[in-house]
């Protein structure tokens, strides 16, 4: 295990902060760590911030992010990482596609080539909406709170997709399976971070698995081509115990 | 049973989701073991599950599993490719045991193994395996209620495993060994970094302890033996079953060397072959006890 010192925590919304710290390692964008609350649990978190000074952006939704979320600076994080493979770079122009706090691991996706869909439930989980540069940016939220009102495809109906040389994203299931389906009709390169429930993180527990394929090490990025053939995405997972369910 | 290689993915790595053993068995393993199933669901213990301690691991997932009549999904799936799928189970009463068995026999599976040695879970696995007039018990049930093969893995963590191997002789095969108990503490954090504090230990570092009781267990009895416990390599293979082992499960090395190593270890143990000239693997098994 890993542990850092806390150096900074940004408050971005009343359930979401940053949190700063020093790790000298090599962190691509779409990693995430493994981050362990002592005495309440571990779980994996992307790394929104990969320079000199690493950060993981935390939304409080369980007992342990509740507890990271807690955290100030002078106390100790713990983590194991960096783990799975990284959202392939390139350069020309990216539309970049954020489900809630999908939009976490994005965070270092964004420059000046970078257009940014973020799609969010309501104006409160918006993250990360001014470091796009000024008019290339929407917002969708499901309540109708901020920007268009309805889900990521809502956003996307009048933007021509196939004028960026990749298109990121990353959040919940449903939302990259809906995403998944509007993108396989247009010629498009497409790659997305899913996230599902993750116990080991190393690739041997098989809690994370797609169509036998670890989220944690094949994963979590996957191509359009590599997703065509996994029918579980978007249809069915396993529980914390292991038992098959649909995933809506 | 017939093996197309050596070489079986253990219980308890990649083997939950029918579809993840399904590719495994595409990928290169000639046989599978499921992830050991119970009489009910379990949720298990809460992440931290595991340590990485180098190219060692230290797991106590806690048994998780969704019970038995949970299960025969995944079998079929797995079964979508015509290869062994073996079910281990884990149960605290020889009666336990020989349900579960009739039911993964019910579901397809080809043989059953028998989780007498999981090291982090109170009143299963090594609790009931250090018993022998438990383990006797068991095994007896067992083979008499279901027609496919009763494989027994037992738990290192015994003073004596061969006198639980002879306890365990009415089943077709034994495999030695499961995870030695352990415990990591983060020095940091001051705690154990399991949130069940103890776990089994997996990876290179129990090799020679495998190959010891393996050794032991052959020179003792007559019994066909699986060997597990630290195989990375081929010559982790070979030296398996050198000391008596005619197949091996492979495990913890997947999370340095991915799915690949079924088919990389075969490879290099055909080139072991030549260069030895063996006609067949079955050759060396036993070859390096000491007589």
């Amino acid at each position: 295990m890993i542990h850092a010192d806390i150096i900074r925590k940004e408050k971005l919304s009343p359930t979401v902060s940053t949190l700063y710290f020093h790790w000298d390692a090599d962190v691509k964008p779409g990693q995430f760590v493994m981050v362990w609350a002592p005495g309440t649990g571990e779980i994996p978190m992307s790394l929104s911030h990969i320079g000199k000074e690493k950060a993981f952006t935390v939304k409080n939704y369980g007992p342990t992010s509740d507890m990271l979320i807690k955290l100030e600076p002078g106390q100790k994080v713990y983590f194991r990482g960096p783990y799975g493979r990284p959202f392939s770079v390139v350069k020309g122009k990216t539309l970049l596609i954020g489900g809630g706090s999908g939009m976490a691991s994005l965070h270092p996706l964004i420059n000046r080539n970078a257009f940014g869909l973020i799609a969010a439930r309501t104006r409160e989980e918006i993250l990360f909406m001014n470091e796009f540069e000024s008019g290339k940016v929407r917002v969708t939220t499901d309540d109708g709170s901020f920007g268009i009102k309805g889900n990521v495809l809502a956003g996307l109906k009048d933007l021509d997709v196939d004028a960026f040389d990749m298109i990121y994203a990353c959040g919940p299931e449903i939302m990259l399976y809906n995403l998944y389906k509007y993108l396989k009709e247009k010629k498009v390169n497409a790659e997305l971070s899913l996230e599902r429930l993750m116990k080991c993180g190393v690739g041997v527990c098989d809690s994370c698995s797609i169509n036998g394929f670890q989220l944690c090490r094949d994963g979590p990025t996957f191509t359009m081509d590599q997703l065509q053939y996994m029918n579980e995405f978007g249809t069915e997972k396993l529980t914390f115990s292991g038992t098959r369910v649909n995933v809506h | 049973m017939q093996l197309e290689s050596p070489l079986i993915l253990a219980s308890g790595i990649l083997d939950e989701n029918g579809y993840t053993m399904r590719r495994i068995l595409e990928e290169g393993a000639a046989a599978v073991v499921t992830k050991s199933i119970g009489s009910t669901e379990r949720p298990g213990f809460t992440p931290p599950v595991v340590a990485e301690l180098g190219e060692n691991l230290l797991n106590a997932i806690g048994l998780s599993n969704p019970g038995i009549e949970h299960f025969a999904d995944e079998i079929s799936i797995a079964k979508g490719i015509r290869k062994p799928v073996i079910g281990s189970i884990f149960g605290a009463s020889a009666e336990e045991f020989s349900t579960l068995a009739s039911k993964m026999e019910s579901y397809g599976a080809d043989a059953i193994e028998l989780n007498l040695s999981c090291p982090h879970v109170k009143g299963f696995g090594s609790e009931v395996g250090s018993d022998p007039d438990l383990v006797e018990e068991i095994v007896t049930e067992v083979k008499a209620k279901v027609s496919v093969p009763v494989f027994a893995k037992l738990t290192p963590n015994v003073t004596d495993i061969v006198k639980i191997a002879k306890a365990a002789e009415k089943a077709d095969a034994l495999v030695l060994i499961n995870t030695v108990k352990a415990i990591h503490i983060d020095i940091y954090a001051r705690r154990p970094t399991l949130s069940n504090a103890y776990g089994g230990l997996s990876g290179p570092a129990i090799k020679p302890i495998g190959v010891r009781a393996v050794y032991d267990v052959y020179r003792e009895t007559s019994k066909e033996i699986i060997g597990c416990g630290g195989i990375s390599n081929f010559e982790d293979v070979i030296e398996y079953m050198m000391a008596g082992a005619r197949a091996v499960e492979v495990g913890t090395a997947l999370k340095t060397a991915g799915r690949a190593i079924f088919d990389n270890i075969k490879t290099d143990i055909i080139r072991f072959m030549e260069a030895e000239g063996l006609d067949g693997i079955q050759e060396i098994i036993g070859a390096g006890v000491k007589r």
